[in-house]
């Protein structure tokens, strides 16, 4: 049903391609895959390309894109996904993803993640066009929750129903984002814990793991610092409910030297281990436990 | 929403929920300061000399003001600052550097990520013959822009970018020719005596070996005319400019 599961990922970042592609091989930085920004490398040719081409030499790979704007009421842009296609054919892309939300309306990009009211006619209208964009692409793709600042009136349901009800309607895989649901339960107040406990545990693909900025009254997505506790408690308890699922660092600003990176990168491995490893021994006391009653 | 971000339309106020700590309001000007700063820095991002020959303070207003007046039309931020040259041409009329400077580095932006093309190699010349050479034709590689400048505009570009002590904008006696280019994954540029800035452009649109031999003795005599041209064709080549020869 998923895709095959990776590991422990990163997000590429140009400021590392000197130090992932310079170590000798039997060498290489200990990444098991990398995650790519599709729209850096939506471009003709040049440095983007040439040290993209390398990578995907070393490691598997998977596109992230910002621009399907799968909820806006736009059409869909067959000139943006034709392009997302070829790049996933050059990079052998394992697998796709965007984002829950609109980026533009009538042509004009906002290029932001917008979020999008809850509402049973918004499930209809962004399932389809799920289905359209995996049609066209001949291939499941990965949604991920986006943090959010505002609440519509208009929302019916929480947000776990609302990404669950489009994932089951259009056969779609998720990308979690940890963060995102922690910033989002802070600005919102809601339970992250509901939250994890409300997704349908073999849809969720990958996660992203991320840091931000927090404010008095509310918290900014910014990926422009190290991880919180908060959140890798949270990634603790998605661990404790979610099999098969690839994780990463998502970094985007004030980009620290590839080694403080792989030191959050070993945290997550860390946290995966010692999480399964409690669980599987309260599953193995359980099991003998009942084993003894019979 | 859109319209809140683009123009500032408080409508969807009405849409949004207020809390105890945080009104509809604040919610809503995360979202339109977060608008303002990511497209300032894309575009701050794709000029930086251009930046730093404005200041802060005047770069910030004038990313705002270009945003309002040519919203980002595309799917890549990439292509955002298009019309930054037009935009500084209309809005600094006075201070012409600006725009000149948004031209260069718009042309070095494009040299940057232009289709990877394999330049052409120097025996390639050598394989003509040689009743062929009057009609020989030339391609340049994608990432060639040629131009004219009225400033010290590369110098200035050059001293941003190694950030040695400013220089000022000079206003030249007449326009210099000047070329910028990708060869392998490095950006070049440099200026070009008036003879070479005429023959690139002859060549550029179409011209010939012969129509550049007829043109160039407006500057030499014409017995000195093909060997003129055939070092120009040499240094292209050698530069990356070149990716392809026909002469039928
Ligand atoms: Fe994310």
């Amino acid at each position: 049903m998923k895709y095959s599961p990776l590991g422990f990922g990163l997000g590429l970042r140009k400021e590392h391609y000197h130090d992932i592609l310079d170590s000798p091989s039997d060498k290489q930085p200990d990444i098991d895959w990398f995650e790519i920004l599709t729209e850096n490398y939506l471009v003709e040719g040049g440095k983007p390309l040439y040290f993209l081409d390398q990578i995907c030499e070393r490691y598997p790979v998977v596109m992230h894109g910002v621009s399907m704007s799968i909820g806006s009421t736009d059409p869909i842009d067959t000139n943006y996904l034709s392009q997302v296609k070829q790049l996933a054919g050059r990079t052998n892309a394992h697998w796709i993803s965007d984002h829950l939300c609109f980026t533009g309306l009538d042509g004009v990009n906002a290029h932001d993640l917008l979020p999008l009211p809850y509402t049973e006619e918004t499930i209809k209208f962004v399932a389809n066009k799920i289905k359209q964009t995996q049609d066209f692409l001949g291939r499941r793709i990965l949604i991920e929750n986006v943090s959010s600042y505002i609440t519509y009136k208009q929302s019916g349901m929480t947000e776990w129903e609302f990404v669950t009800a489009i994932s089951e309607e259009s056969d779609s895989l998720m990308l979690l984002d940890i963060n995102n649901i922690f910033v989002s339960a802070f600005n919102h107040g809601f339970d992250p814990i509901e939250y994890l406990d409300g997704v349908p545990a073999h849809r969720v693909q990958q996660h992203h793991l991320a840091g931000h900025t927090q404010y008095d009254d509310y918290i900014i997505d910014t990926h422009d610092n190290n991880v919180v506790d908060g959140v890798w408690n949270l990634y603790a308890e998605a661990v404790k409910r979610f099999d098969d699922v690839s994780t990463m660092i998502e970094r985007d600003d004030n980009i620290p030297e590839l080694s403080e990176i792989m030191k959050e990168l070993q945290m997550a491995r860390d946290i995966y281990a010692v999480t399964k490893d409690k669980s599987s021994q309260v599953t193995n006391q359980i099991t003998s436990k009942s084993n003894d009653s019979v | 929403m859109m319209a809140f971000l683009l123009s500032k339309d408080k409508g969807i106020e009405s849409d949004v929920v207020n809390t105890k700590t945080i009104n509809a309001k604040q919610r809503l000007s995360i979202y339109g300061d977060g608008y303002g700063y990511r497209l300032h820095d894309a575009l701050s991002e794709n000029y930086p000399a251009v930046h730093t020959l404005l200041g802060d303070h005047d770069f910030f207003k004038i990313a705002y003001e270009y945003i309002d007046r040519f919203p980002s039309q595309h799917f890549s931020l990439r292509f955002l600052g298009s019309k930054l040259e037009e935009f500084l041409n209309e809005n600094y009329s006075n201070e012409p550097y600006y725009a000149e400077m948004a031209r260069f580095e718009w042309a070095l932006r494009k040299a940057f990520d232009a289709t990877n093309q394999d330049p052409l190699e120097v025996k390639a010349l050598q394989e003509i013959p040689i009743e062929n050479w009057g009609d020989l034709q030339f391609t340049f590689h994608q990432s060639v822009s040629r131009m004219d400048l009225h400033w010290n505009t590369p110098q200035l570009w050059a001293a941003i970018d190694a950030e040695s002590d400013p220089i000022p904008p000079e206003k030249l006696e007449y326009p210099h020719a000047w070329l910028t280019w990708r060869h392998g994954l490095i950006n070049h540029y440099r200026s070009l005596d008036v003879d070479e800035g005429w023959a690139l452009d002859s060549a550029m649109s179409g011209g010939s070996f012969e129509n550049l031999c007829e043109g160039i003795c407006e500057w030499i005599d014409e017995e000195h005319a093909p060997a003129r041209i055939a070092g120009f064709l040499g240094n292209w080549i050698n530069e990356g400019l070149l990716v392809n020869l026909k002469y039928d």
